[in-house]
């Protein structure tokens, strides 16, 4: 209890603006930069899904194509007239 | 739709937080005891508050999942937690920040606040590995939910037996007998802590929204019985 009682700011002065401001930037600093972190990791998975979306896109009009051709051929080697 | 209404909510966000954090530096005032170093105040007890609510909130959903089977839940049961966790880190890193100006030392392990809050997020950082651990997914879910529950039961009998707990040094931010905050300081309290907490559901819809277009490009590629690219997340719940 006495060890706490030692850490008791209770009559210093408070810290002076140019000392206290480093600490409250640090802590705002902290605040911004996390969030940065988590918006930077959110947006490289955006990137991945988009990729991937791009991927699936490119498959489904592979698979059109070479469904309409059989189709396309049936047509061409009829008989015209 | 998870990412219905994701705008106005962002865009509410942005404006709250700067509201506030103009409220935090030009409007409330110096405190008597602490000067500017109380500025610190304002971040880091709405992070915690959010953190610990955000805690609760992902044992809510948890019981949702259980009592419908609703997928769904788990997801959102899990961006909570998830959320919640990366809002303990900043509480636990501005809280050492304003211990280190105010008391001189970053972390005193005889104050009740600081170690209850880090016993709460110790046990929430074992929610990751304890998901990892679970290969089946359904299990993983249900379990999952389980873990969400109880810590989420613990965290408001944890913040009880603090409160009744005898502090020295760590200032109780609604107090007691000796009356409260003068109101300049506890409407820019309130207005900080309102933007944490909209910045919080715009993370977690966001999250989710993400997570939601994952999940149906994925079951697109089913569809397609085209290969699953890439490595699939084993921990964090598929949603579509």
């Amino acid at each position: 209890m006495l060890e706490l009682a030692a850490l008791l700011p209770l009559g210093a002065p408070a810290l002076p603006l140019d000392e206290a401001g480093k600490y409250v930037a640090g802590a705002y600093v902290v605040f911004v930069v996390l969030l940065l972190v988590y918006v930077a990791i959110m947006a490289a998975k955006l990137g991945r899904i988009e990729r991937d979306l791009g991927e699936v896109a490119a498959i489904a009009e592979e698979r059109k194509e070479t469904q309409v051709a059989p189709g396309r051929e049936a047509e061409e080697a009829a008989p015209h007239g | 739709m998870y990412g219905k209404g994701l705008k106005p909510l962002s865009i509410a966000t942005v404006a709250m937080l700067a509201l506030s954090l103009s409220l935090v530096f030009f409007y409330a005032p110096l405190d008597a005891d602490q000067g500017f170093v109380q500025k610190i105040f304002y971040i880091h007890v709405p992070l915690a508050i959010v953190a610990l609510v955000g805690f609760v909130v992902g044992g809510i959903f948890a019981i949702a999942h259980l009592r419908t089977d609703n997928r769904k839940w788990d997801a959102y049961s899990y961006v909570s937690i998830h959320l919640s966790v990366i809002f303990g880190v900043a509480v636990l890193i501005t809280g050492g920040i304003w211990a280190k100006a105010s008391w001189g030392h970053w972390w005193v392990w005889d104050e009740p606040t600081l170690v209850s809050f880090l016993i709460v997020f110790l046990l929430y950082a074992t929610y990751y590995p304890f998901r990892y651990a679970i290969e089946d997914r359904d299990r993983q879910a249900r379990y999952a939910s389980v873990f969400a529950i109880t810590a989420g039961a613990f965290v408001p009998l944890n913040f009880m037996a603090v409160r009744m707990a005898e502090s020295l040094v760590h200032p109780r931010t609604f107090a007691t007998a000796e009356g409260g905050m003068p109101g300049e300081m506890l409407l820019t309290f309130l207005c900080m802590l309102v933007a944490i907490g909209l910045l919080w559901t715009t993370l977690v819809k966001f999250e989710l929204t993400a997570k939601s277009a994952s999940g149906q490009v994925k079951r697109l590629r089913r569809a397609l019985d085209a290969p699953v690219s890439g490595a699939s997340s084993r921990i964090a719940p598929e949603v579509s």
